[in-house]
């Protein structure tokens, strides 16, 4: 008896549960994300999920879209493609997701790209900048929310080009990300401004822990520049040893994420002055309505500025959700048809997602590090905007990769 | 490019600086490797991450000194005690029970407590990775030989001597020294002459990782403070004690000289490849003197 009437009670609070929650009525668009939240890299995506989650929160409040809520799961990939695949295939065979998205490891991005490809699910890439994402390997179900080595390889060449220099040394991880930032900037550079000559070229590991001898074997060399082609935790102890060495006080150098806040900001005063660099968000700049607008939203959710990477959760978002509002149902294929080109206001300015290769066509802004009375970082200074479609990647360029 | 042509001697001198004061860290980390191998007969994996949590500490010392000269002092020398503090807990709570059983367990336990600390530091500091500027009169770098040269690399290199001769006379003036010695040599024989070998391995293991600790605090103010760091410097350490002679201080400093130098040289005269140099140098030891430089004790 007492068993029976507890079987009832069960199915009666599972009935009632199951009448009220929303997914009863329609079903929420799903969202699954895979990233790498522990380490260090989590200074970079947590920024990213956040941003994110403050549109998707904002639509959802107003009614969601298409009158369905979006729902999104996060899994930590802890930085391992094994780990980060398995992730992404519970989360497209199991949770039924419409939608794949994030990463800022580049080799999982482009390992969730090709399951995507397989199971016809839009992959929004945040982060990950390996040009291959949506260069030689990309495909109708893959978009890039960020900038890549080619773009930043082509916004670097463009800034250095308008300087004086002519003798370079290039440095770098000797890694996939550094050697395709320096061959882009460098093939870029000498295609603009012929007369360059490189003098010589540095390669550390990645997590090289002491750059003291590299920089003062570069010095020694005398360059008139210097192209420095680290990326992510590394750029903290090389900036250190930089400041030590007094590197940027001798010969200018350039080094693609240096301007951004993620790296800026735990440095603190210690961050070198006068390092060029190049960055798709400084939330100080531009100095717009609707940048400002996203600051003050951001702040008052998470109680800190946004870095690059908000900008990146912020742009999938608002592409999702304009996607599917055009497409006028929950369609794959029409999804996709609607992002094609598709145009989205954000605090960077307007913003398209190229047709061809799905990549948003971000502008560069290009930058120099220095000290602001009353801060307690360094911030870019001396911003150059360079646009969007001039540091694209030629879309003969893509084909011709493709094809290969 | 392959050989670069601008290495002047004033650059190759002032690499050779930059070399050595690496070396400090190497050697410090190292001997104390060195140390332990060869008194307590243990390779003891755990020595990274002891040096790892030596930087961490070193980092919430200074940081709770308010990040003044004053207080990296008081952290140089306080963060190692800890790290040493803490193997004493770890040796007489288990290391010393494990001494009679035979070596593969030791092997094992010493990696078993690599991963326990790796985990304890991931818990107390969490994953992200630390950074702190050095004291203020260490800051910024000093003209050698007409080229930017730091100067906390100034003040490693002041360390690296001054560690030296206190192992020296530690290993030679001491009672503990010299028992350690006799110990490394044979052990029984300690045991006969009525000295009690258990504290005197206590003693030897304490100090070993004081050393790590120091190293780690030493290293914590040029480079970021993270998780992997253990991994870096244990596999170094091991190939210079074995470049070195297993168990032999001085053959770790020879080790650490080796390494330091060829990685610091290499990066000057070829820096494509300037990762393989001091691997290279280790194969071409390991060829000649398979049993390393200086006498192992083993």
């Amino acid at each position: 008896m007492k068993r029976k009437s507890l079987i009832a009670i069960c199915l009666a609070v599972g009935m009632a549960g199951l009448l009220c929650s929303p997914a009863a009525w329609a079903r929420s668009i799903k969202v699954g994300i895979v990233d790498c939240y522990s380490g260090p890299p989590s200074t970079y995506t947590n920024d990213v999920r956040d941003a994110f989650k403050l549109v998707v929160d904002q639509v959802n409040a107003a009614g969601g879209v298409l009158g369905r809520k979006i729902e999104f799961f996060a899994r930590d990939s802890k930085f391992k493609v094994d780990l980060g695949l398995a992730e992404a295939k519970e989360l497209i065979m199991r949770k039924d997701v419409d939608i794949m998205m994030g990463t800022i490891n580049s080799a999982l991005a482009l390992a969730i790209s090709n399951l995507c490809k397989k199971e016809k699910v839009p992959f929004f890439v945040t982060f990950a900048k390996s040009a291959k994402i949506t260069g030689a390997k990309g495909h109708r179900y893959v978009f890039s929310m960020n900038e890549n080595t080619a773009m930043a390889g082509k916004a670097g060449a463009e800034g250095l080009a308008k300087r004086p220099y002519v003798k370079y040394w290039i440095a770098g991880d000797d890694y996939e990300y550094g050697h395709a930032i320096a061959g882009g900037v460098w093939s870029n550079l000498k295609t603009i401004k012929p007369g360059v000559k490189l003098l010589g070229q540095s390669w550390w590991k990645v997590g090289e822990p002491d750059f003291t001898p590299y920089i003062t074997a570069i010095l020694s060399a005398k360059p008139d520049a210097v192209i420095v082609a680290t990326g992510g935790r590394d750029c903290v102890p090389f900036l250190k040893a930089a400041q030590a060495t007094g590197f940027n006080r001798r010969v200018p150098f350039y080094m693609h994420t240096a301007t951004e806040l993620a790296t800026l900001k735990p440095l603190g005063l210690q961050a070198p002055e006068g390092v060029i660099g190049t960055s798709n968000y400084y939330y100080y700049y531009p100095q717009t309505a609707a940048n400002k607008a996203f600051v003050k939203s951001f702040k008052a959710a998470y109680g800190r500025n946004p870095a690059v990477g908000a900008l990146y959760g912020y742009v999938a978002a608002k592409f999702m959700i304009r996607g599917f509002n055009k497409a006028g149902k929950i369609d794959t294929e029409k999804f996709i048809d609607a992002l094609e080109g598709m145009r989205i206001d954000s605090p960077v300015g307007p913003l398209t997602l190229r047709a061809f290769d799905h990549q948003v066509m971000y502008p560069m802004f290009m930058g120099v590090t220095h000290k602001v009375p009353g801060m307690k970082y360094l911030m870019a200074a001396d911003i150059v905007t360079l646009p969007g479609k001039d540091v694209m990647p030629a879309v003969a360029e893509i084909k011709k990769a493709r094809a290969r | 490019m392959g050989f670069a042509g601008h290495v002047t001697l004033a650059a190759f001198c002032q690499q050779v600086l930059v070399g050595l004061s690496r070396t400090t860290i190497l050697f410090i980390v190292a001997s104390g490797l060195s140390l332990v191998l060869g008194v307590l007969r243990i390779p003891n994996i755990a020595h990274g991450s002891l040096y790892m949590i030596g930087a961490f500490l070193t980092y919430s010392l200074v940081r709770l000194g308010g990040g003044g000269s004053a207080g990296f002092w008081m952290a140089l020398l306080a963060a190692p005690l800890g790290v040493a503090l803490l193997s004493f807990v770890v040796e007489r709570g288990l290391l010393c029970r494990l001494y009679e059983r035979e070596h593969l367990m030791l092997l094992l336990f010493t990696f078993a407590l690599m991963l326990v600390f790796g985990d304890l530091v991931k818990m107390i500091w969490g994953a992200d990775y630390r950074s702190f500027a050095e004291p203020p009169f260490l800051q910024g770098s000093v003209l050698i030989f007409g080229l930017p040269f730091p100067r906390y690399n100034l003040f490693l290199l002041a360390v690296g001597p001054l560690v030296a001769i206190g192992l020296y006379l530690l290993t030679n003036r001491t009672k503990i020294g010299k028992i350690a010695r006799a110990a490394a040599v044979d052990r029984e024989m300690v045991g006969a002459m009525g000295i009690n070998v258990s504290w005197v391995f206590a003693s030897v293991f304490v100090i070993g990782c004081f050393l790590a600790g120091l190293g780690g605090a030493l290293v914590a103010p040029t480079q970021n403070i993270t998780q992997g760091m253990d991994h870096a410097i244990i596999i170094e350490a091991f190939l210079i004690v074995i470049i070195g002679g297993l168990g032999n201080i001085w053959g770790a400093l020879l080790g650490a000289l080796i390494f330091g130098l060829t990685d610091a040289v290499g990066i000057l005269i070829w820096p494509q490849f300037a990762i393989v140099f001091p691997y290279m140098a280790v194969v071409v030891v390991l060829v000649f003197c398979p049993k390393g430089l200086l006498k192992s004790i083993w």
